[in-house]
């Protein structure tokens, strides 16, 4: 699989540092599962912050933290909580990535005539605008802009938009000078997971239908 | 900058992913309390510099070593050197007390699936260090101001005002400067992916 699109320096540096939303930061996961390139960008950008951390002045502690930390640890169980199973998720007719296994996912709703979305929840994180979009192949959706960054990933079929075409592994950041009207490929239905950043909002019609249904 | 601890011995990278192994495989306490000395006044200066309370940097601190005691055998020295697993465990403990919920979020579950499978070979702990040695000689590449720009970008959450004040230019011109920043350092870096 040849990726084309990847997430931008800042977005990783974001992802890095903590800074990026609960939202964006899955889509980002999602695309890191299958893209090498960008792990390893991640890792050198997680370098930086260990060195800051190597660099860094130090802060006086108090005098018996040491000790009271381990105190907490003797009174711990002395193996690991072990991760929850994967939630169970709707058969939404794709394989989800490795990513989204403890996200609550919704089954496929009804948006549009061949267009369906699923809502996508992340524990602890209730107000990231996150949703799986499927358009059936060849489907025009409307053009739209946002008013700050969307990001998505292409989990099966393919896109394009003005800009360029989009497929299974291809990250997209539209930010708001974006204006698009993405179509689904011919050969067969598109799904992707995207993400808008914190109070980002889609503009025109697309956003009017979203909104009252999806809530973003 | 740490004039007053630079005479102490300071353990070496390798000696640091040494006292993970040591604390992984045998709970070994001494390697622990190295890694605490070492680790917990960083942690808690970062975590002050990103903008916590004092006590509250304190309590992170503490869960960050917490965790380090209790995930040593997720370090994978062929991915990461200790300074940077403990600054990404750090970031995790940060982003879920901003979140205010004792729920762990995903970025922990990913970590806690991140398990080596074969312990790690000499061979690739050697090309984790050289590439943790590039990225520190690519930052002292750096004019000043990008290195600050980078920098910056670890403290705060909405860096681009930050570094608008630091460095005495306009907000407009952040963005840009941001971009330049980050290509310079990724023609640094990319130089051997």
């Amino acid at each position: 699989m040849t990726i084309n699109h990847h997430p931008s320096d800042e977005t990783l540096l974001r992802l890095a540092t903590g800074a990026l939303g609960a939202g964006p930061a899955l889509v980002i996961r999602v695309h890191l599962e299958g893209c090498s390139v960008c792990r390893e960008r991640l890792t050198r950008f997680e370098a930086v912050g260990g060195t800051i951390i190597d660099e860094m002045r130090l802060a006086p502690l108090a005098a018996d933290l040491f000790g009271r930390t381990m105190e907490r640890l003797e009174s711990m169980p002395s193996t690991l909580v072990t991760e929850p199973g994967p939630r169970k998720q709707p058969d939404l007719g794709i394989e989800l990535p490795h990513a989204m296994r403890h996200c609550e996912i919704g089954p496929w709703r009804w948006l549009g005539p061949g267009f369906k979305w699923s809502k996508v929840k992340i524990a602890g994180s209730p107000h990231a605008k996150v949703m799986m979009l499927k358009g059936k192949a060849g489907l025009y959706l409307p053009a739209h802009g946002h008013t700050g960054m969307e990001f998505m990933q292409i989990l099966s079929g393919s896109l394009s938009d003005e800009r360029s075409q989009y497929f299974p592994g291809d990250l997209d950041e539209a930010d708001d000078e974006v204006n698009h009207r993405p179509v689904v490929g011919e050969k067969s239905d598109c799904v992707c997971l995207a993400a808008l950043e914190g109070d980002t909002r889609l503009h025109g019609f697309l956003g009017r239908l979203l909104r009252p249904i999806v809530g973003f | 900058m740490n004039e007053g601890i630079q005479k102490e011995v300071l353990p070496s990278p390798v000696e640091l992913i040494r006292l993970l192994d040591a604390v992984a495989r045998a709970q070994d306490r001494k390697a622990f309390a190295q890694l605490f000395a070492y680790f917990a006044p960083r942690v808690k200066g970062f975590l002050i510099r990103t903008g916590l309370a004092e006590s509250v940097a304190e309590e992170v601190t503490q869960e960050v070593m917490i965790a380090v005691w209790r995930k040593a055998s997720y370090f994978d020295p062929s991915r990461a050197g200790a300074s940077t697993w403990v600054f990404t465990i750090a970031r995790n403990q940060r982003i879920d007390r901003l979140r205010r919920t004792r729920s762990r979020t995903a970025d922990h579950l990913l970590d806690l699936s991140d398990e080596p499978d074969t312990p790690p070979s000499g061979e690739d702990i050697m090309i984790m260090a050289e590439r943790e040695e590039e990225v520190r000689k690519a930052l002292a590449t750096l004019s000043n101001e990008q290195a600050t720009i980078v920098k910056l970008s670890f403290f705060s959450e909405a860096p681009h005002s930050e570094i608008a004040r630091e460095l005495g230019i306009p907000l407009g011109t952040v963005k840009s400067r941001v971009r330049l920043a980050l290509n310079r350092l990724r023609t640094l870096l990319d130089r051997d992916i």
